[in-house]
């Protein structure tokens, strides 16, 4: 088909803009990233600690919301359990530095590892148990997660908990007291602020990993199979392979975040890791939007928000319990708006403005204008817009 | 890269394997007492807290903010001219939102008293109160975000009547260190009597433990060799009556023999009708319910009608709300009462629950909350509260603190006559010790046996 | 051996209230492809209406019908609003997934709303009574579990392939392009798919009351243990779900009471079988064999 409909200066191609300020020479991504290196390296200086603290608690949940992107927006595999592997790695993390007398990253690293493992081992039976079948086992993984913390009450405290303290002196005796971030002399940082810095050190690591590989062929053979999975396969695309490991890093993911958790908390409890757990990670990769980088963050913030900002400053109090109805509409709400999610909206917005600027640069013969701005077109990789655009979406104008 | 400040140097101090915290000071509590004989040790790094204190008539306090704060201590935050801000937290969601109902009480006297003109204070101001409610759904994962909101954020004097026990445990390292009273636990559990290495925690109820060896203080004199089946919660609450009964049955070389033991646990999506069924196969006298939340009455509707025991209920199931969940079974069950009981015909005479029963209407409480045993729970942590207010000199949290720590004898609230509120420090750390066994008869609790005090001595039961 | 046969009573009546609840859920998916994460509250909300009515003067029978009626109208009309706006949820199922979680928080949060916090107390539909073989008690309320159970799916099989409605509803599960084309309101069978889930619903969760008291909680993890059922028996089997349903609710109170390693993981022993089930036959006992054009 190329080339039979008109010639076109290989410049300008229909729809395609060059994005980027300065004429295209920097490109949003970049900026995209250095502003979120801005915003991150801001924040604790202008939030109070309260404050600190609670966003250093919404990083936990974007970590652990990409993992499960990266699972189900990219792999198309939906997982109800990554409640689960978050709890995994937070009770790894815990038992290291309480029992072990571990160092917190330590834990972190160890939890990683740990919740690679169980995520491989769920991926196996995941390659024949496929579609909602999937989904219905891993819901069956989040809701025994708890169960089996409490079945190992020896090791994780039980329903009891787990505290990661250590013995300090207090009115003469020894108290246990739960475990203190303090920042190290030369940074001149408060213990909150510098709390946080690492916990933003290690999520913006976790992103660029993902973007990295998503990006890489491993990322397009996971579209590949979400897409179609039976032509990734007869594409050479060693589809188990993918599926396995793809949810074995996902679950590291998820499990990282679960460690920042417990060392945010420094403290765990059984009743954290619960399917509801699961399910507020599936609202957060949908809020932000799935299949895309930057989404999981989106959700994790926007749910932070919500939780912490809107329903406990917002609103009175006598409409706080009205919390979850009010979240409950929402994502109806949303859904019917907006189900791509904050990232959706924002492409398809941008592909209508491109649109409309492309049809007064090029009319390509026997192309309507309406099949330019159809929204329900699949991805136009033409707008060239990495931090938000899926990339490895086959471009469907090839024919 | 080292996140961490080591406390004390590594060699000095061995890591404890995990286990509860309360077990732990268990081990300390020995060492306090040796400590205390010494004098104290000032290695604590603290913060030199503005505080002058007077020091309550009698004994030394049992609080000095300026050795014993951890981090910053703020005397008065939470006092703003007449009013005083006081917290609580408490589920209005999940397996124990029948509690929510204790809240409801401590507000409905904050509201009556406040229209009455507030507290009198023991330094001559009347101050009104203020309650502000938080919401942790019984989730001790949420509690600590949720009392950290209400310290700093909306800058609380104290909390009062917290609800649940592994959410009171979450917050006590931070408690500890911010240095905020929190007044009238809604938990017996036996833990808060090691009071020296939580001193800001005085409880409101009586300890689980005691409750459990008065009973078999009383049914054993009248079945010595009863054999027993117990089902009980599986978390610290539940543990207590475990730990007490064995406790009793060693240290009183008794012949009543514990044959049957499950755990329930109460987030969990079953019934208690198969461990129930179980149980049963052991054919005991005595079928001790160590459980809360409504399974607690429903289990007496799991009993087969094959098995007769004698039934004992734990004193958090004894409300009359509470166990119009059991239809009809409540039958013949004993449980243990310290306070009085709007539902009972006989104690609607007492001039003091007549009282309740005007004040609460007053506020706006209904005949059916009036009487449903757990919103007068939650009115007599508020006026525990109140007492505190009234007999502090001055009002700091520290003074407050220690004002609870010197309870002499007081009547308060809707405890009963016979159980005077008395507290000395860490010798007797806690408040209710008197209570008395009651046994259901005709839909009233009815006294089995009568009120025997037990003051000094619950420690002494807690395993 | 009398306690085998009382925990092996005691789980099927309470399976036979997981087996209603996966049948609500059956009829959904096979009629919209949805995976109803709100069935269980929706079943809860009507029971609750059943409650009122009861607490209203009515007898408990006619309250619970009621209560189907009333949570058959709830159910449409959240379908009507919530899912149906949402298109076809077999090529999409994200969106769907969440506005089910979606309307799970607002159904469950309406219901503390209007009834308060508190547990109320629900009368056993079949009364207290019991029927004694040998040392093994049976409550009359479990048999009736069973008994209603059986009328349930006799009622499903006549409505499937005895009435128009039936004929309707399955034509719209197998191919809704078609059926559409054929003149089949298809949107109305999607609504009365959803209203008869909702009724059964009020069913199961009127036999799930008396065990726990009614409040808005009831049947949060009833709905876990409703999928696990139709996990096992298959996404579109009405037997299915039946016998899925009957053998999780065995196994989680005979299981655990044996095997002291999972003595608090009641659910470990069904869950096992349902991955060892899938790993053979992916579409569970009783579903139908999905065959893919590639």
């Amino acid at each position: 088909m190329s080339g039979s409909v008109l010639e076109e200066p290989p410049t300008v191609r229909p729809g395609v803009v060059p994005s980027g300020p300065f004429g295209g020479r920097v490109s949003w991504r970049w900026i995209g990233w250095i502003g979120a290196v801005i915003v991150l390296i801001v924040t604790p200086h202008v939030l109070d600690a309260f404050w600190t603290g609670k966003v250093t608690g919404w990083v936990c949940l974007a970590v652990a919301a990409q993992g499960l992107n990266l699972l189900t927006g990219y792999n198309g595999q939906i997982s109800a359990g990554h409640g689960a592997l978050y709890g995994l790695g937070a009770y790894t993390c815990a038992i290291w530095v309480d029992h072990f007398d571990g160092q917190f990253l330590g834990g972190v690293a160890l939890a990683a590892i740990v919740s690679f493992a169980a995520g491989l081992l769920i991926g196996l039976p995941a390659l024949r148990i496929k579609g909602l079948y999937l989904a219905l086992v891993t819901l069956a993984v989040a809701t025994l997660f708890p169960d089996l913390v409490k079945q190992l009450e020896g090791i994780t405290g039980g329903q009891q908990g787990l505290k990661m303290s250590e013995p300090v002196p207090y009115r003469g005796t020894v108290v246990q007291q739960n475990v203190k971030w303090v920042a190290p002399e030369w940074t001149g940082l408060a213990d909150d602020q510098w709390r946080f810095y690492v916990f933003a050190v290690i999520a913006l690591a976790c992103f660029a990993l993902t973007a990295n590989l998503v990006r890489s062929r491993m990322g397009r053979a996971m579209v590949a199979i979400r897409d179609n999975e039976v032509a990734a396969e007869t594409n050479g695309v060693p589809v188990a392979r993918v599926k396995v490991v793809t949810f074995g890093l996902s679950s590291a993911l998820a499990g990282v975040g679960g460690a920042l958790f417990a060392l945010w908390q420094t403290q765990v409890f059984p009743l954290s890791f619960t399917l509801t757990a699961s399910l507020y990670f599936l609202v957060a990769v949908v809020l932000g939007g799935p299949s895309s980088v930057i989404g999981p963050a989106i959700g994790a913030i926007s749910y932070g928000l919500f939780e912490d900002v809107l329903s406990k400053k917002v609103l009175p109090e006598r409409w706080q319990s009205l919390t979850p109805l009010i979240l409950g509409v929402l994502l109806v709400v949303l859904m019917q708006l907006a189900p791509g999610g904050t990232v959706g909206m924002v492409q398809t917005l941008r592909r209508r403005r491109l649109a409309r600027r492309a049809s007064g640069v090029l009319q390509p013969a026997g192309q309507t204008v309406d099949q330019a701005t159809d929204p329900a077109t699949p991805d136009d990789p033409a707008t060239d817009d990495p931090v938000l655009d899926d990339p490895a979406t086959p471009d469907p104008t090839n024919d | 890269m080292s996140n961490r400040q080591p406390a004390l140097s590594p060699s000095s101090v061995r890591r404890r394997p995990i286990r509860p915290v309360r077990l732990g000071a268990a081990l300390v509590i020995s060492l306090s007492l040796v400590a205390a004989a010494c004098g104290r040790d000032d290695e604590t790094t603290t913060d030199g807290g503005n505080s002058s204190e007077t020091t309550a008539p009698g004994a030394a306090p049992f609080i000095d903010p300026a050795k014993d704060c951890l981090e910053g201590y703020e005397p008065t935050k939470g006092v703003n001219g007449t009013e005083i801000l006081v917290g609580t937290v408490r589920p209005t969601t999940g397996p124990a939102r029948i509690y929510d109902t204790v809240t409801k009480g401590l507000e409905k006297y904050f509201e009556s008293v406040n229209a009455k003109g507030g507290v009198k204070a023991g330094d001559g101001t009347s101050y009104t109160i203020k309650l502000v409610k938080g919401d942790d759904g019984y989730d001790p994962g949420k509690t600590p975000g949720v009392v950290q909101s209400l310290v700093e954020t909306d800058g609380i004097f104290a909390m009062v009547g917290q609800i649940g026990t592994e959410t009171n445990e979450a917050v006590k390292s931070y408690m500890n260190t911010k240095c905020v009273p929190s007044i009238g636990l809604s938990t017996g559990s036996p833990g808060w009597g090691q009071n020296n290495t939580s001193p800001w925690y005085i409880g409101g109820l009586p300890s689980y433990a005691l409750e459990a060896g008065a009973f078999l203080d009383f049914y054993s004199k009248t079945k010595p060799e009863a054999k027993i089946a117990l089902l009980y919660q599986n978390d610290d609450f539940g543990k207590a009556y475990q730990g007490a009964i064995k406790k009793w049955i060693t240290d009183n070389n008794s012949k009543i023999t514990l044959v049957a033991e499950q755990p329930y646990d109460a987030t969990s999506s079953q019934t208690t009708e198969a461990a129930t069924a179980e149980l049963a196969g052991s054919g005991a006298d005595l079928f001790f319910v160590g459980i809360g939340g409504s399974q607690c009455p429903i289990t007496l509707t799991f009993i087969p009608a094959t098995w007769t025991p004698d039934v004992y209920t734990s004193i958090t199931c004894s409300g009359k709300l509470a166990l119009s969940l059991a239809q009809g079974k409540d039958e013949g069950i004993y449980s243990t009462q310290a306070t009085l009981d709007p539902a009972s015909a006989e104690d609607q005479t007492n001039a003091k629950v007549q009282a309740f029963l005007t004040d609460g209407a007053a506020v706006g409480l209904t005949k059916d909350e009036l009487e449903g045993g757990i919103v007068s729970v939650g009115w007599g942590l508020g006026a525990l509260f109140a007492r505190s207010l009234e007999l502090s000199p001055k009002m700091t949290r520290a003074d407050v603190m220690n004002t609870l720590w010197q309870f002499d004898g007081e009547q308060v609230g809707l405890f009963r006559d016979g159980v005077p509120l008395t507290t000395d420090n860490d010798v007797d750390p806690w408040l209710i010790e008197a209570m008395r066994v009651v046994k259901r008869t005709g839909g009233q609790w009815v006294e089995a046996g009568p009120i025997v005090d037990y003051a000094g001595t619950s420690n002494s039961f807690a395993s | 051996m009398s306690e085998f046969f009382q925990f092996v009573v005691i789980g099927l009546g309470n399976g036979a209230v997981y087996a209603m609840v996966g049948m609500g859920l059956v009829v959904i998916y096979r009629s919209t492809g949805v995976l109803n994460f709100s069935q269980g509250e929706i079943a809860m909300f009507s029971t609750f209406i059943v409650w009122s009515a009861h607490e209203a003067g009515l007898p408990l029978p006619l309250a619970l019908v009621v209560g189907m009626i009333a949570g058959a109208a709830i159910g449409a009309v959240l379908f009507r609003i919530a899912v149906q706006p949402l298109g076809d949820s077999k090529a999409n199922p994200l969106p769907v997934v969440i506005a089910t979680i979606g309307l799970f928080l607002a159904v469950n949060a309406s219901a503390s709303l209007v009834w308060g916090s508190e547990s109320k107390p629900f009368e056993k539909l079949f009364g207290l009574g019991a029927l004694e073989i040998g040392s093994v008690s049976i409550d009359y309320q479990k048999i009736g579990a069973l008994a209603v159970l059986a009328v349930e799916v006799l009622a499903f099989q006549l409505l499937f392939n005895r009435t128009k409605l039936g004929l309707a509803m399955r034509s719209v599960a197998s191919n809704p392009e078609s059926s559409a084309l054929a003149g089949v309101p298809v949107n109305r069978v999607l609504l009365a798919g959803w209203g008869l889930a909702a009724a059964i619903g009020a069913v199961a969760g009127t036999f799930t009351a008396p065990n726990f008291g009614i409040d808005a909680n009831l049947m949060l993890n009833t709905l876990v243990f409703a999928f696990a059922a139709i996990a096992l028996g298959g996404f579109d089997s009405l037997i299915g779900a039946v016998v899925g349903g009957l053998i999780v609710g065995v196994l989680t109170d005979v299981a655990p009471r044996y095997i002291d390693a999972i003595d608090k993981m009641p659910l470990a022993p069904a869950f096992l079988l349902i991955v060892a089930v899938l790993l053979f036959r992916p579409e569970g006992l009783f579903g139908t064999r999905r065959v893919q054009r590639v």
